[in-house]
This record gives structure tokens, sequence and C-alpha cells, in this order.
């Protein structure tokens, strides 16, 4: 069995140097650096690919991936939950019933005419496209999850899931799983294209308009939600604008909107007149207030810096930063030049890199299944609810600053989860698991009452109707003119019957083929094959020799020869102890 | 500002995966494991009779003036004339002030004298921004910085070695900056139930060797490996102290993430800093802020009533003392979409058996507006805070704020 160097990091002192990696230092372990970094990892193949090449053709490969096949991206297959009737939908319930309590229809659903709880149908449709939007955005989430796994552009998507969580937008808003969608779309198509043009694309994007109330921001009674974002947290940083330029700006976004999907200018809403904008003055309008902001040197340092942290590592000098930022601006905003300095650069391969990026949970997840060799992101356990439970629920990020990253992916209880997701990774609960599209939460008990044949009033009864006398529970029954309650529960039943399933397969892979045929024979190196391919730091001596005890235990000889019928489960679980170490979580 | 709060999760699923953001805690812990309880306690000394402080951050920007509506000015009508609250949907406080109608919780713990409301609380150049001001909030550094939060500053003087373990916990998905602390490692978990490594039994001999390493290669490594001990540590204590809490079957007792609280202090943890920030905060109104708005005080008012019943309930209701704040309040006039624009000053509050109850602070005039139609401050929250750091917790509130700050006198001494 090949052994290889593993863990090489570069000089110290070459920290901060953009100057190129000498070809002299390109290695095998400088590939997996490169790749772990600029993409989700690799397999040792991949790996080896990079490094047959060299560097410059390494980086080329990663960052100029437009002409390479990317055979395995399919579109976005929709469940078909939306109709033209949930279009300008209702920003609250009470919205959504006033309305056909006025116009006797709403969302394309009547209220009944005469009886009980005559707008029930209309509460139930305003749950049901809450539920359908949320219910397919994890569709979606998925359905990027495996882009990111399957795709031979991991930069592209890499980038992609940065643009998302710099300009952040969350679906638990924007209700709309298509605007999500369509945004996704967007990041890939501008991944690694000009910042400047990315950031007009976003500031025209249907999910980021209705996110940071486009819709209230006219002529007259400016909204500054967005035109503050727009400097702050997507291009410039606090500190470097006044409130006078906030409010400026906000008079040159007005007018813009959106119909349905698409970007829309209402001149009338358009203030024209003159705007004093960081020092300049003219009758600007968004597109112009963003060149100006482009034009600021503090924009290309905040957006290199950005790119940088997320990539590289999470300190930089402010020698560093201002550096990366002239590269940017001197390229226009070009994003690849930028792109490949850094990831050609000495720095990039110094001992401060090295170990120096904490994953993020999505990231995290599709590299857990490029190690294990698993050609899909499985179905078990779900990809959602384990980046959730890690920290990071995709398509829905916290807040506009989206994720703080870095140390902030990691407390006590977010490290455990990492190990609790390796273990249903390798080892799934596949006869325990039930799949949470299909169970609706909380609410469940109330689809389990009305079925025992309560009436509406019972089964939203705060105390079990079970439990109470037939004279209280017909009080219960009263008139109304809805009960959103049992909403909650139809609307999910509704989205349910439309909802395309995800199927729930376990993991693909084959911890013993990928052991045997890397030609270990023993469990030592049972293991350190399993290491070599899980980990980049190296795991502690005390660690290895546990496992190597552990494996031998498991599998009652020194011969994998021996063992090969039975050796899966014991090299999942080390796998499992590996991927739950703190070197894991590090690249 | 809100995040998914309708994602179905069971249990189940909670204890496979751990920890994170959407933890519900929904049903019952697991068995009690009175040892270990009994451990965490003996850690501190004398733990039953410390004085334990609760910051429960409503972040989004409350919008002060529909909370402690000041109906008796026709100044305020006059700058809200849509979404001004009514005289008849206000539980008044006196001629001047009253608490929004869905507050009814805290109007009766006010009523009980144990509330301290003050008025103007904010600070010089403030920002606008979310980030930028909670920031500001959290290093008690407005416009400036510190790389420990406030929370965690007081810790450091409470016990300058870091010698006491779980001083602070912090119920939050991630950390909040205004603890992170030089000496301490909060506790940080979202759901009790998540938090535990799922092993199997022949596992279980190799955990303990997660936590070392004979070469750390770098500054995240070295926390990581930080973590990992005290994840070990924390997880029993608080899934022990959470699974021998009762009262999370009731559910008319809604509160937030007030609970997991009272199951700590309840199992005589040896905390006395915890930091409760509000998820899935409603509190951003920019837009038809009225339903949000009344629906986000009600839940809050009402959980901060259940919270301090149960204080009474297990005997510790003279020990707690809560504060609420904001990362700045709202714009004094309305904006054209039912909603209100980031602003300034705030309402505070200090809530507690030990609190003199009634309002403090000069209330901001509503007639001389500053920076563009908003409040002008009149107490700095560094006051605040030194009250709550020295007459309450006895720790050395000018080291903690490094600057000597006149507290506001309401203790009852």
């Amino acid at each position: 069995m090949a052994t290889r160097t593993q863990w090489s990091p570069g000089a110290e002192s070459w920290q901060d140097d953009l100057g190129a990696l000498p070809r002299t230092e390109w290695s095998y372990d400088r590939a997996a650096h490169l790749l772990a970094h600029a993409g989700f990892g690799g397999t040792p193949e991949e790996i080896q690919r990079l490094a047959d090449v060299g560097l410059e053709r390494a980086v080329k490969a990663l960052v100029d991936y437009e002409h390479i096949p990317n055979p395995k991206m399919q579109p976005f297959v929709e469940s078909g939950l939306w109709d033209p009737t949930l279009d300008q939908f209702p920003d609250s319930r009470p919205e959504a019933t006033d309305r056909a309590e006025r116009d006797g229809v709403s969302m394309g659903v009547a209220a009944k005419p005469a009886g009980n709880r005559p707008v029930q149908p209309v509460s139930d449709r305003f749950f049901y496209w809450l539920r359908a939007t949320m219910l397919e955005t994890r569709r979606l989430g998925y359905w990027w999850a495996n882009r990111m796994l399957q795709t031979t552009h991991p930069l592209e998507q890499k980038m992609a899931l940065l643009w998302h969580g710099h300009f952040a937008t969350h679906e638990n808003k924007v209700r709309d799983y298509r605007k999500m969608h369509q945004q996704i779309e967007l990041f890939e198509r501008y991944a690694t294209g000009n910042l400047r043009n990315l950031a007009v694309a976003v500031a025209q994007n249907p999910a980021m308009l209705y996110f940071l109330d486009a819709q209230f921001n006219v002529k007259g009674a400016p909204n500054e939600n967005f035109a503050r974002e727009v400097m702050e947290l997507f291009t410039m940083g606090v500190g470097n604008y006044t409130e006078q330029d906030v409010r400026e700006c906000a008079r040159a976004f007005t007018g813009w909107y959106f119909d349905d999907l698409a970007f829309m200018v209402d001149a009338d809403k358009h203030d024209a007149g003159p705007k004093a904008f960081l020092g300049r003055t003219g009758n600007f309008d968004g597109v112009d207030v963003l060149e100006i902001i482009f034009e600021q040197p503090v924009t290309a340092e905040f957006l290199a810096a950005k790119v940088y942290r997320f990539l590289v590592r999470d300190e930089l000098s402010p020698e560093l930063r201002a550096k990366l930022g002239t590269v940017l601006r001197d390229a226009d905003y070009e994003l690849k030049p930028l792109l490949i300095t850094i990831l050609s650069s000495k720095d990039f391969y110094s001992a401060a890199t090295y170990g120096g990026h904490i994953k993020g949970p999505v990231e995290h997840m599709v590299a857990m299944m490029k190690h294990l060799g698993a050609p899909t992101m499985p179905g078990v356990p779900d990809f959602n609810q384990s980046t959730i439970a890690m920290g990071q629920n995709l398509l829905n990020p916290p807040s506009v600053a989206g994720w703080a990253g870095g140390k902030a992916w990691i407390t006590p209880g977010l490290l455990i989860a990492r190990g609790n997701v390796a273990r249903e990774v390798l080892i799934p609960d596949m006869t325990g698991f039930r799949d949470w599209n299909f169970q609706a939460g909380t609410d469940d008990v109330l689809g389990q009452r009305l079925r025992a044949g309560y009436d509406i009033g019972a089964a939203t009864a705060v105390n079990d109707p079970a439990n109470m006398s037939d004279f209280d529970r017909v009080a219960l029954e009263r008139d109304e003119k809805f009960n959103t309650r049992i909403s909650g529960y139809i609307g999910w039943e509704q989205a349910a019957r439309k909802l395309i399933p995800t199927p729930r397969d376990a993991a693909r892979i084959d911890l013993t083929a990928m052991v045997l045929e890397s030609g270990a024979t023993t469990p030592a190196e049972a293991v350190d094959q399993l290491a070599a391919r899980l980990l980049r730091v190296p795991a502690s001596a005390a660690l290895r020799e546990a496992l190597v005890a552990f494996l031998t235990q498991e599998i009652g000889t020194d011969s994998l020869e021996r063992a090969k019928t039975y050796l899966e489960d014991p090299l999942r679980m080390t796998a499992h102890v590996l991927m739950s170490t703190p070197e894991y979580q590090i690249v | 500002m809100t995040i998914c709060d309708e994602c179905g999760v069971s249990r189940r699923d909670l204890l496979r995966l751990g920890a994170g953001g959407v933890g519900l805690g929904l049903l019952g812990g697991v068995g009690p494991v009175p040892s270990v309880l009994a451990q965490a306690a003996r850690s501190v000394g004398a733990a039953s009779s410390a004085k334990i402080l609760v910051v429960f951050e409503w972040f989004g920007g409350n919008d002060g003036l529909n909370t402690i509506v000041p109906y008796g000015d026709p100044a305020y009508y006059r700058h809200r004339p849509t979404i001004g609250i009514k005289e008849a949907d206000v539980l008044p406080i006196d001629a001047q002030f009253g608490w929004y109608k869905s507050m009814r919780g805290m109007k009766n713990l006010y009523d009980d004298g144990k509330i301290a409301i003050v008025h103007g609380v904010g600070y010089d150049q403030p920002s606008f921004s979310h980030f930028t001001s909670i920031s500001f909030w959290h290093t008690a550094a407005p416009n400036s910085g510190n790389e420990y939060g406030w929370v965690g500053r007081t810790a450091s003087s409470l016990d300058p070695t870091g010698a006491r373990e779980n001083l602070i916990v912090n119920v939050s998905a991630s950390q909040t900056l205004a603890v992170k602390a030089e000496h301490h490692v909060p506790l940080v978990f979202v759901d009790p139930d998540a938090f535990q490594r799922g092993v199997f039994a022949q596992e279980k001999p190799l955990l303990g060797l997660l936590g070392t390493h004979e070469a750390p290669v770098g500054d995240a490594h070295r926390y990581l490996l930080e973590v990992t001990k005290s994840a070990a540590q924390a997880s029993e204590v608080v899934r022990a102290a959470w699974g021998r809490y009762r009262t999370k079957a009731n559910p008319d007792l809604r509160l937030l993430d007030l609970d997991k609280v009272v199951a700590l202090i309840e199992a005589d943890f040896p905390t006395q800093l915890y930091y409760v920030p509000l998820r899935n905060s409603l509190f951003d109104t920019h837009v038809n802020q009225a339903a949000p708005h009344d629906r986000q005080l009600q839940y809050c008012s009402d959980a901060i009533e259940g919270f301090f019943a149960e204080m009474r309930r297990i005997g510790r209701a003279d020990d707690v003392v809560m504060y609420v704040h904001s990362e700045f309040g709202r714009r004094v006039p309305e904006n054209t979409s039912l909603g209100t624009d980031h602003g300034t000053a705030q309402v505070n509050f200090i809530i507690g058996n030990a609190v003199k109850g009634g309002m403090y602070g000069q209330p901001p005039s509503l007639t001389e507006l500053v920076l563009g139609d908003n409040l002008a401050s009149t107490t700095d929250f560094r006051r605040v805070y030194a009250t709550l750091i020295g007459d309450w917790l006895g720790a050395d509130a000018t080291q903690v704020l490094k600057q000597k700050f006149e507290t506001l006198g309401l203790f009852a001494v």
C-alpha cells in the first residue's frame, strides 16, 4: 500500500505572500489541500489527478470549469405545488381571510356562501402554501446538495454557496421556493464571474426584492431596508458611509419591484431627482449607486476578504486584505484572477492555512459523501435535518447577515451533532426513520383526533377531548368564521398529497471494498487508510492506536482477508469515531 | 429575522442528530441522573443561594413606543396616526403610559411591584444596523469593541481564575458575543434532549480520547479540542437536569426558551449568568407591524410571567433577576408600510422580587426628535449594566465596563 505524505504544511513565512507556490513544492498533499478548500474534498483518485497535472493546471481546472462536461447536473423537478392564484400571496393569515370576506375569494379559493366556518377553505389555502413552499424548499436544498456532490465543477458550487450566505435571503420570509430556485441558478451563473454584475443581478432578483421590502420603497416614502444592507452587508461594511448615504441610496432604488419572477421598474414610483451619494451627485438610479459603491476601494477589500475567509482561513491580516482588494479591483471585479491568485499563492499553502478552516455544515455533509465514496446524497438521514442539527438550514439563513461561519459553527451541542450525523450516515436507523415531510409536527395530534371522529372544535381543544364529558365536547363546537389551528394541519395534508417524495435510501457506500482495494491487509492499515481518506489534520497517536485495537477486537483477527465477509460495520464504526474527532471538522 | 418555526421535528430525530437550530423540546427528557446533578451543584459551593441574572434579549429592534405606550401624549398619535396604539388597547400605568394590551402577564408582575421599566435607554451616536448595534450592546463598547462580551467579563469579575464550571449558560444555536469570556467556556445549547453523543456501546471507551492531541495545528484546532472536552461534561449534566424538569409537560405554560433556564435553576446548577436570545424574533417590524408585534409581545410577556411563577414554585424567586433589552428601538413616526424603521432609544425591563418596581429614567421627548425623527436617549445602557453587575451580582462594574457608571438604584436594599 502506498504510504502518502499526508500533512505537509508550507513554511510559516509564506503567510500573506501572494507569490506563486514554486513548482517543486507541488505534491499529492498540496493537491488534497487545494481540493478541500476550493471544493468539497475528493477521493484519492481525484486528488491524484490534480497532483499529476501540476499546480497551474490543477488551479485552472478548478477555476476555468466552463468547458468541463458536467453530465450529472439535472434540473430541479417541481412537485407542482404552485399555481397562478398564489401570486400576490397575502402577508398574513388575517390579510388572507379579510380578502375573502371582502371579495368572496382569496388565493383562488371561494368562501362558502353559508354554514359554519364559511372562510375555512381560505384559511386552509393560506396554510397550504406556507407548508407547500416550506416542503418544496427542503427538496430544493436536497437537490442543490446533490449538485454540490455530483458536479465536476466543485468551485462553482462552493462559490454559489458562498453567495447564498452573503446575499442572504430565507424562504421563511420569501415564502416562494420558485424564487429561491431562481436565486440558486443566479448564484451558479455568477459564481466566479464579475462581482459587480452579480451585485446588480442580486439587487434585481425577486427573492431579494421581496426579502428586503423593495415593494415598499417608493418615491416620497423610501424604505431603507435594502439600501442599508446593500452597503453594510453586501459591499462595503459598516462605517464607510453615512446615514445620509443610506437615505439617498434608498431613493435611488425606489420604483424597483418584481412581478412574480420578473424584475420590474415602475417609473412613476421612482424618485428621479438628484441624489448626493458617497460624495457624488446626480440623478442616480439603483445601477448607478451600485457603480459608485464598486468604485470605492473599500468595496474590493471587503468582498475579497469575504471570499478569502470562506475558502481559505478565518483570520487575515489587514495587509493581506489590502493586497487581495487590489487584485480584485485591478481585475475590475472579475473573480477568476482573484481566485487564481489565492489558490496558487504561497500563503494558501502556508502553515497558517493548513487546518485553518472549519467546514460549514453543508460543506461538511457534501465532503462526508465524497470521502465515503457515496455517489448521491442519501435519503436517510434527511439532508436538511442533518445540516439543521449541525447549525445550517440551507435556504434559510438565520438573518440577512447570513451565517457567521468560522468558530461560530462550533458549540458543544453543534459539535456533538456532527458526530451524530456521521453515525446516521454510516449506520442509518432504517427501521426507525420517519419522513418529517409527512409528519405535521406538533399538529399531528389534530389529524389523529379528526380521524377518531372528533369535530373541529374538539380536535383543536387544548385538552384531550377523549378525557372530556360529552357535554364539554359538544360545547367546543362553536360558530366561527374559521379555525386557524386546524388549517395548520389541513394545509400540511394538502401540500403532502402533491409533494414528490424524497427517496429514503441509505448512503450507498462500501468501506470494505474501499479498504481492501487500497491494499490494506491489517487493522492498522485499515485505520490508516480510512484516516488518510477522511482527515486532513492527522488524528492523535493515542486515538489511532485505540482504533487499531478496537477494530482488531471487533473483527476478532489481525487479517482483513479473514474478516472480509463481516468487515463492513466495524469499519463504519471506525469511520464514525474518526468523523467525530475535532480534526475531521477542519481542513 | 424570522426563522422556520413550523418545522416538524420528532424527538427521535433530535436524539439521533443532535442539538441545533430547530430544537423544540417537545416531550419528556431522559431519566434522572441525580449523581451527575449533585456533582454539578457541588462544583460551585453554595449554588442555591447565589444570585442569578437572566438576560432575555429581544433581538430585532423592539418598538418600545408600542410596548410601553405614551398614550397620554398627543404627539405620539401625531407621529403614528395609523399604527399608534389606541387608548382602549392600553393597560394603563398612569395618565401618560400604559402596557400594550397583549402584555397582561408583565402587567401583572408590574402591579405586584416586580418590574422596573427604564425609559430612553441607548447610547451616543447610535448605529441603525441590527448587527452593529447588538455588537455594541454585547461588548458594552458602543462605537468601539471588545474581544469579550459584558456577561463574559462579568464572569471574570465574579471568578477571576475561571475555577467555576458552567458559570455561564447561553441558550442559543450559536454562541452569543455577550457571553464570550476570557476564562470561562459558556455552556451553549438549544435543545437538551438532543445534547448527547450517539454512540454504540463498543465505541464508548474511545470517546475520552477525542479531546486531546499531542500536536494541535493551530487556533481552530485548539478551539475544537477545548469544545470537545467541555461538550462531554456539559451534555450529561444538562440532560439530567432537563430530564427531571416536569413543568415542560404543561401546555399552558409557554416559556419560550426560558424553560431550560428554569430546569437548570431547579437542578441547583452553579450558573449565575444565563443569556437567552429570543429565537424566531418578529420584532423587526418594518411592514404591517400590528399583528406580529401583538403576538410577539404576548408570547414574551406570557413567558416571563410563567418563568417567575416557576421561580416561586421552586423557591428561588428572591435569587433571580431578569433583564430584557433589544438592540435599538424604532423610529418615532410610522413609515408608509404600516410599520416602523430602525431607531434609537428603547425601553428596558428589569424584573424580579429584588426589584423596586416602577418607572425609571427620563422618558424621551416625542417633540424634540434627533437624528432624523428619532428618540434622544436619556440613559446610557451601561448604567443599566452597571446596576445589574454591581448592585445585583456584587461584581466590579467599573472593571467590567472599563468606566464608572452611576447605577439606577432600582434594587431594594
